[in-house]
């Protein structure tokens, strides 16, 4: 079994254009007239968990904003290069920003849910897209909760406080809120930086799961985390993709020195 | 003198005896402030002990006011024995034409129906069957002078205000004073006019005789006697309960005796009217220039600028507000409706004169600032995680702001609009430039088509707390009623403080993070 999932596992300059979730093409960005992010070209690829490591300020969440174009809401903020979904450049000025960000999920560093129900939160984003069939509803509530690995607990109460689940259940009902608009992909930006060890693994298990629906992009300063959940892993450094290549290599046998400084410890 | 040093204790214990000093007689001042108006003013709604003050040439006199007659008043209590007395008294030795002040015993205050107060023993009930003493009778009595006063009203409002309605009509069409149709009407006038003087004939039958201190006579006809009670009679629990409809009188009632007796329906329901009016107009102005501002605008000298502006709003003295309303709504924006669309009536102004609606908008742009500055305060509040959780999930600019960001801002925009409200209920100065007036001869909603007068003249709680002032001043009822309103202004000023806390806690139970 163990085999034949790591036989899955390609050299990503091999994998065929049906392969690849997102294509990053020479993405430069600046915040607050700042060069966050230099010359960055990756190819993601598709149903795979892919993580973004490095040290903190290298620039790995500016990269996982800019594939839902959250950098936008920084009022100081301009870009040059490609993001490539499907073959289509998601900067492209007819791209519908708010469409886009139903495509690419995204889940925050420490859980942001709505002070309202745990219900209304699951079915914000479907309520906006203007489902309003009750029905239609219940169910998307149901089947986002269940794949969050979270309907067990909360189905007895979908009508409480989201406010008033403890911190690992409101990670996994901002999981459960991304994935039930069925998105493509997943941005999680250090899911479990705020939650304790055994928490921290039911979402390790959790993303794991949904590999099958989505492809992942998870940013992470966990080195063991990284090496448990990803299958791909790109190292950045100070802006500037230093390694990007199965994690298996990346962790074992670093190809570049900062690499295997970093993951070994000396710095960062 | 030694110097004495303080150790440590001792000067913390210092510092807490001069701020707690502070803060008590903070404490102090305003529970005295409430204090007062809440004696002065539930004294107007209480029942006062009738006093029988014997002079010394044997006259009598009747008076609720025990402490409050001086030697002056002497004349004016022969004068007119049986009318409430009131004057400041000035030194025990002056009173020395009273020869006594006792409690009167089985006297009654008679509250007429147009506001006039008299004392006096019952003497005995007249009615068309003859004269009787026995109180007993006094319920039938009342009953049939209901039905007569029922009858009455029924004839003026099915028969008479018809007649009058055609007969103004005629005179518009210039109907010849003989013409036939005319003459039907007068006939038919006639009639009604007839039926009504015999009513009101018969209800000159029905009358109290009361007694005052001189043992000389006196008539209350049933028709305008509105209650009547001995005071000296009642026990506490009866005159709670006397206090308790007193006060509903006075909420539903009108003005009467040039405002000072009667109740101050027409002011509070001008007051309630207009801080409806105007929380319709400050809401949504000033909720999305708070929005606009935080949420929108970029962050630059303009939009500091426009902050800066609107706290230096809050500032501008209210009178200044007032003027600009008159001036500007008044005069510009009234004067144009009036050349545009009531040329014909002019020089006389249609809607170029101080109404309900010109207060309206001019509270609500004195209460702008109010609204804006909270508001802003509550979206300052709302956690950016929240916008970019909803971002995340596909929403727009607008859709985050409408879903998320205002129902957690929604506590401060409910204290914003509450306290505007409760500064249009007290202010005065800029009302009376724009259209609140100490006695308006109707409402601005009534039957009459188009049922809601927004261009007419109002009453308004304060300013007819303003106006009780000027009042005579030894005129106790008149400033009792004056401090009655003004406890009512601060009761609802302060179920309305009440109000905004209950709904801003709820809120905030389901809207922030415990």
């Amino acid at each position: 079994m163990l085999k034949l999932f790591e036989s899955e596992i390609q050299n990503i300059d091999s994998l065929s254009s049906e392969q690849i979730a997102v294509d990053v093409q020479s993405l430069s960005i600046q915040l607050n007239n700042k060069q966050v992010l230099t010359d960055i070209s990756m190819r993601i690829p598709k149903h795979l968990t892919t993580a973004l490591i490095g040290q903190s300020g290298c620039g790995k969440t500016t990269l996982l904003n800019s594939l839902n174009r959250m950098n936008e809401l920084n009022a100081h903020y301009s870009y040059s290069g490609k993001v490539l979904m499907d073959g289509k450049d998601i900067y492209n000025k007819k791209e519908n920003v708010a469409r886009l960000r139903t495509r690419v999920g995204m889940v925050f560093q420490r859980p942001n849910p709505f002070p309202m129900s745990i219900y209304e939160n699951v079915c914000f984003g479907l309520k906006i897209q203007g489902l309003n069939e009750r029905r239609k509803l219940d169910d998307a509530v149901e089947n986002a909760l269940r794949s969050a690995a979270l309907w067990g607990e909360v189905n007895d109460r979908l009508f409480d406080s989201a406010l008033t689940l403890s911190g690992g259940q409101q990670q996994r009902l901002m999981i459960a809120r991304a994935l039930a608009l069925e998105p493509e992909i997943l941005l999680l930006d250090e899911p479990t930086s705020a939650l304790d060890p055994l928490t921290t693994l039911h979402i390790e298990e959790l993303i794991n799961d949904l590999k099958k629906r989505c492809t992942i992009i998870i940013v992470t300063h966990n080195m063991q985390q990284a090496a448990r959940v990803s299958d791909y892993a790109a190292f950045i450094h100070q802006g500037e993709l230093v390694e990007f290549s199965d994690s298996d290599s990346l962790f074992t046998m670093p190809a570049k020195k900062q690499t295997e400084d970093y993951i070994t410890g000396r710095y960062g | 003198m030694a110097r004495t040093k303080l150790n440590h204790q001792q000067k913390h214990a210092f510092s807490s005896i001069i701020s707690g000093f502070a803060a008590a007689s903070l404490l102090i001042i305003l529970v005295s402030l409430i204090g007062f108006v809440l004696i002065r003013g539930a004294s107007f709604f209480w029942p006062m002990t009738i006093y029988e003050v014997t002079t010394q040439d044997n006259s009598t006199g009747l008076s609720t006011e025990k402490y409050e007659i001086s030697s002056l008043d002497l004349q004016d209590l022969q004068s007119n024995l049986n009318v409430r007395i009131s004057a400041q008294f000035v030194d025990d030795t002056l009173a020395l034409p009273f020869v006594s002040i006792t409690q009167a015993k089985n006297v009654y205050q008679i509250a007429l129906s147009n506001g006039a107060i008299k004392l006096g023993a019952f003497s005995s009930i007249h009615t068309p069957l003859g004269k009787t003493t026995d109180l007993q009778d006094y319920k039938p009595a009342r009953d049939a002078v209901n039905t007569l006063i029922d009858e009455l009203s029924q004839i003026q409002m099915q028969h008479l205000a018809i007649i009058h309605r055609t007969l103004a009509d005629y005179d518009r069409s210039n109907v010849a004073q003989n013409a036939p149709a005319r003459i039907k009407v007068m006939q038919e006038f006639d009639k009604w006019q007839r039926k009504t003087d015999a009513l009101n004939m018969q209800l000159k039958q029905y009358y109290i005789v009361f007694t005052d201190a001189q043992t000389s006579t006196f008539r209350v006809y049933l028709r305008d006697l509105d209650r009547w009670f001995k005071p000296n009679e009642m026990g506490g629990l009866e005159k709670l309960g006397y206090m308790v409809d007193r006060f509903a009188q006075f909420l539903g009632d009108s003005p009467k005796q040039a405002a000072t007796s009667g109740g101050v329906f027409p002011a509070l329901f001008g007051t309630v009217l207009l801080v409806m009016l105007m929380a319709v107009i400050v809401a949504p102005l000033g909720i999305m220039a708070a929005i606009y501002l935080h949420e929108y605008a970029p962050n630059n000298m303009a939009t500091s600028f426009i902050r800066i502006s609107i706290s230096n709003m809050a500032g501008v003295p209210s009178v200044v507000y007032g003027v600009f309303g008159l001036g500007f709504f008044v005069y510009v924006i009234g004067g144009s409706i009036d050349q545009l669309f009531y040329s014909d009536a002019l020089p006389t102004p249609t809607c170029g004169t101080p109404g309900l609606v010109w207060a309206a908008l001019t509270m609500a742009l004195l209460t702008l600032p109010v609204v804006i500055v909270s508001t802003e305060e509550g979206l300052r509040r709302v956690p950016d995680g929240l916008r970019s959780g909803a971002y995340a999930l596909g929403a727009t600019k607008f859709e985050a702001i409408i879903k998320t960001v205002a129902p957690i801002a929604s506590p401060g925009m409910i204290t914003g609009l509450i306290l505007a409200v409760a500064r249009a209920a007290g202010e005065v100065a800029p009302l009376i430039l724009v259209g609140a007036v100490k006695f308006a001869p109707s409402l601005p909603v009534d039957g009459e088509f188009p049922f809601v007068h927004l261009e007419r003249q109002f009453m308004h709680l304060g300013v007819f707390i303003y106006d009780g002032a000027f009042h005579n001043q030894t005129n106790t009822q008149g400033s009792s009623m004056m401090f009655a309103s003004c406890l009512l202004l601060l009761l609802i000023v302060f179920a309305l403080n009440l109000f905004a806390i209950i709904v801003r806690n709820n809120l905030k139970k389901r809207y922030v993070r415990q």
